[in-house]
């Protein structure tokens, strides 16, 4: 399974041009740092984009500076938060841990040369940056040819994701070091594997479905059935309504599965972020891998528990709601083993290991709001857009984020040769930590109390009155939170600009294969000789002083360390 | 290590089902094609990576078609509107010729593992040949139905033909390049073996193969 093609991909040397070694390289690490790029330019101007729908929702009649171009109508309302998802959902949650983090760690961390099809991942990379520059455009546009723009870059987007989690499949099947075997492999890498797999299973179908509503606006087709094309049949057939629900039930079956792939790699993350700062192994690191297929799985198949409101057989929303509740078992198991490595460790409160207890902590707070939207009577009786909102950005847009974050502090050194700064990072951990509270609790509460539709009229009446307040407030803790990034920008560049410390290779004494190099990570990662793999991923008890043995430390090596 | 040996089997399984079922060996000649095996010669990358990823491709292709297919079958039960289309005799004669460009590419592999490099490009052409015959004939499919005034704006079961057809077609014209390139490779520089290439490539070819004999029954069966 090793290969090692030498010179069969040659990377530019440092002679040649900008553009070639870091736009059009077909390095896996540049190619990762690229999709890290993207994303954060996309987090930044999506973060503007709520704190602009925020502000809207709450003082409507304020001008905003810059953006009296705009029209203020409701159209260009819901534009806006086409372009605050897609960015979110495509650019940041999608593409920064598994396409970021994917392509520059998983060849690390199995020992690999390269990525299975370098100029593919090239390929996708640019498709991925053509279909953001398209996704943003389209919000300039008329309706009418911005949502053929939007529909044309999704295609777009999900062509990049396929040919990416192809690659991303291939590589762990096929180009693992020697000794590299699959209950070796660190959690992170089973994490983007499986990810990758669903991708493969669920992009295919909003490429289908994206390039069938294409077809119905640009060629005429009628798998629809437009309006324009009902109003030509006879009256009696206009009852037969319109098809516009197969799009719906496509949508949902790539936009349902579309959360885990969002959330897999973050779990993938927090395991090993967890196991590393407890200095512990994984607690039942096989059932965890077991639980991350479970969630691939389950997460394919609950499509239609977002069409409880649309209408399908009466028996369909039974299946999909015990399909959905039973999420929580692999997601029980995750958090079982968790806590259980937490239980009992050396914790190091390190940055990287709060932003992986926020994870844990919005996770569950998401999470159980989650089991409230799978009941589908409840969630047809009690629940409002608000809580929805509430929900999913806890557990997949909050949640996700801080488990990127947490990423970054971890592997900043691997990635740039120098840490971020502690202290920074903490005060921005506990600032966005309470932000983010402020800004999704308060809307669970609005989606519960305000508007449900269970209370009499009255009380509801009065409640709606205690709302504006509330809402205000959710308005404030978005700017606030906001405001907190700023920490985190400056921390970054900051960081960037005093790289003069020589940061040690391992600086968290970490057992996988990447702190067994340089950093940040040489050109061509192990050089001649392909590392070699003796152990599992998480031996963080050791034999030997560190109080860890890294995957490739030879049997006599070791012997020589524990004497 | 508990269990070290396990672990190793567990390896080799998935490292076969990744390698589209080869062993480790090649076997010297038959169709597995010349000196160059699946696990390459020496200097060369392991081709497996090329067989995982056809087959993880050709799974994800799958979908796409399958997600049509099934709409599809949603519309024709939920609508009266739907007209089946009369499918033209000459599909009759494009599946035909699809599938003897499956057999030709056989026959081409098989003379390319017997090392007769000549039989193999002209078998190999003529398999290219009639792949592009079949994307022909579908055109004029396309004018036959055009000439009877069915066209993709009529109703959702011609909008279903010409979007099978079409996307089945795209597919298609990416098999032919992928065709032509294996034609014309210059494989002493290039990282697999033509043996290799060939046999991803009819993978993919056979896949599709395969593929329009679905949509086609889909097609008729939907009337």
């Amino acid at each position: 399974m090793v290969s090692y093609d030498d010179g069969a991909n040659p990377h530019p040397s440092a002679q040649a041009g900008l553009l070639r070694r870091v736009l059009f390289s077909t390095n896996h690490k540049v190619i990762g740092l690229n999709y890290l790029w993207l994303a954060l330019a996309s987090v930044l101007v999506g973060m503007i984009l709520a704190t602009l729908l925020r502000m809207h929702t709450s003082w409507p009649d304020t001008a905003i500076p810059f953006l009296a171009g705009i029209e203020n109508t409701p159209e260009r309302y819901a534009a806006l938060r086409l372009l605050h998802g897609s960015l979110m959902v495509f650019f940041v949650l999608t593409a920064a841990p598994q396409f970021g983090f994917g392509n520059y760690l998983l060849p690390l961390q199995i020992g690999a040369q390269d990525m299975a099809f370098p100029s593919l991942n090239l390929v996708s990379l640019w498709m991925t940056a053509t279909s953001l520059a398209g996704m943003t455009w389209s919000f300039f546009l008329p309706l009418v040819s911005g949502m053929n723009l939007w529909l044309g870059s999704a295609s777009v987007f999900s062509l990049a994701a396929l040919f990416s989690a192809l690659n991303i499949a291939t590589t762990t099947l096929e180009l693992r070091t020697k000794g590299m075997t699959l209950p070796r492999l660190p959690v992170t890498v089973w994490a983007w594997f499986i990810n990758a797999i669903l991708g493969m299973l669920i992009f295919s179908v909003l490429l289908a479905g994206s390039c069938a509503v294409l077809s119905d606006r640009l060629l005429g087709s009628n798998l629809f059935s437009s309006v324009a094309y009902l109003a030509q049949q006879p009256p009696d057939l206009l009852k037969q309504g319109s098809q516009a629900i197969l799009w719906e039930r496509w949508f949902w079956y790539f936009a349902q599965a579309e959360v885990y792939v969002a959330m897999l790699p973050c779990f993938g993350i927090i395991t090993h972020l967890v196991a590393t700062f407890s200095r512990k192994p994984v607690w039942k690191e096989r059932l965890v891998v077991l639980a991350l297929c479970g969630v691939g799985l389950v997460g394919f198949c609950v499509w239609g528990y977002h069409m409880f409101a649309t209408g399908m057989n009466p028996y369909a929303p039974l299946v999909f709601a015990v399909l959905a509740s039973s999420l929580g078992i692999p997601a029980a198991f995750l958090l079982a083993s968790w806590f259980c490595t937490l239980w009992h460790g050396a914790v190091q409160l390190s940055p990287a290991m709060l932003f992986a207890i926020g994870f844990i902590s919005l996770f569950i707070a998401g999470g159980l709001s989650g089991i409230f939207l799978a009941r589908h009577d409840l969630a047809a009786a009690a629940v409002s857009e608000d809580f929805v909102i509430g929900h999913f950005h806890l557990v997949m847009g909050v949640a996700a984020t801080l488990a990127i974050l947490g990423a970054l502090f971890f592997w900043f050194p691997k990635l740039f040769g120098c840490r971020l700064n502690e202290s920074l990072g903490k005060v921005h951990f506990w600032m966005t930590f309470a932000g983010v509270y402020g800004v999704f609790m308060p809307m669970h509460w609005l989606g519960l109390l305000t508007e449900s539709r269970m209370l009499p009229e009255a009380q509801r009446a009065a409640l709606a009155s205690a709302g504006s307040s509330i809402r205000t407030f959710v308005t404030v803790a978005t700017i606030w939170t906001m405001a907190a990034q700023a920490l985190f920008i400056v921390n970054f560049v900051r960081s960037l600009l005093l790289r003069r410390t020589v940061e040690e290779n391992n600086p968290w004494q970490a057992p996988t294969l990447e702190w067994s190099i340089a950093s940040p990570a040489p050109e061509e990662n192990f050089g001649r000789t392909p590392p070699v793999v003796y152990r599992g991923a998480y031996e963080l008890i050791g034999a030997t002083a560190d109080n860890f043995v890294p995957q490739n430390l030879a049997p006599e090596q070791l012997a020589q360390k524990t004497r | 290590m508990p269990g070290t040996t396990a672990e190793q089997d567990l390896d080799l399984i998935v490292e076969n089902a990744g390698g589209g079922g080869g062993g480790k060996t090649p076997p010297a000649g038959g169709d597995e094609g010349g000196g160059n095996g699946r696990r390459g010669g020496k200097g060369q990358p392991s081709p497996t990576r090329y067989f995982a990823g056809m087959g993880l491709a050709i799974v994800s292709i799958f979908v796409f078609f399958m997600a049509l297919a099934a709409a599809f079958l949603t519309l024709k039960r939920g609508s009266t509107l739907w007209v089946p289309v009369h499918i033209p005799a000459l599909l009759w004669f494009n599946t035909g010729v699809l599938l003897t460009s499956s057999v030709t590419l056989e026959l081409a592999r098989e003379r390319l593992g017997s090392s007769d490099l000549g039989g193999f490009q002209k078998l190999w052409l003529t398999t290219t040949g009639l792949g592009v015959l079949f994307l022909i004939g579908q055109l004029v499919a396309w004018r036959i139905l055009v000439g009877q005034g069915i066209y993709l704006a009529a109703n959702p079961a011609n909008s279903f033909f010409y979007i099978f057809t079409g996307t089945h077609a795209v597919h298609l014209v990416g098999g032919v390049g992928a065709l032509i390139y294996v034609a014309k490779r210059n494989f002493d520089v290039a990282k697999v073996s033509r043996a290799v290439s060939a046999e991803v490539t009819s993978y993919y070819w056979h896949f599709m193969d395969a593929l329009w004999l679905f949509l086609l029954a889909l097609l008729y069966l939907g009337k």
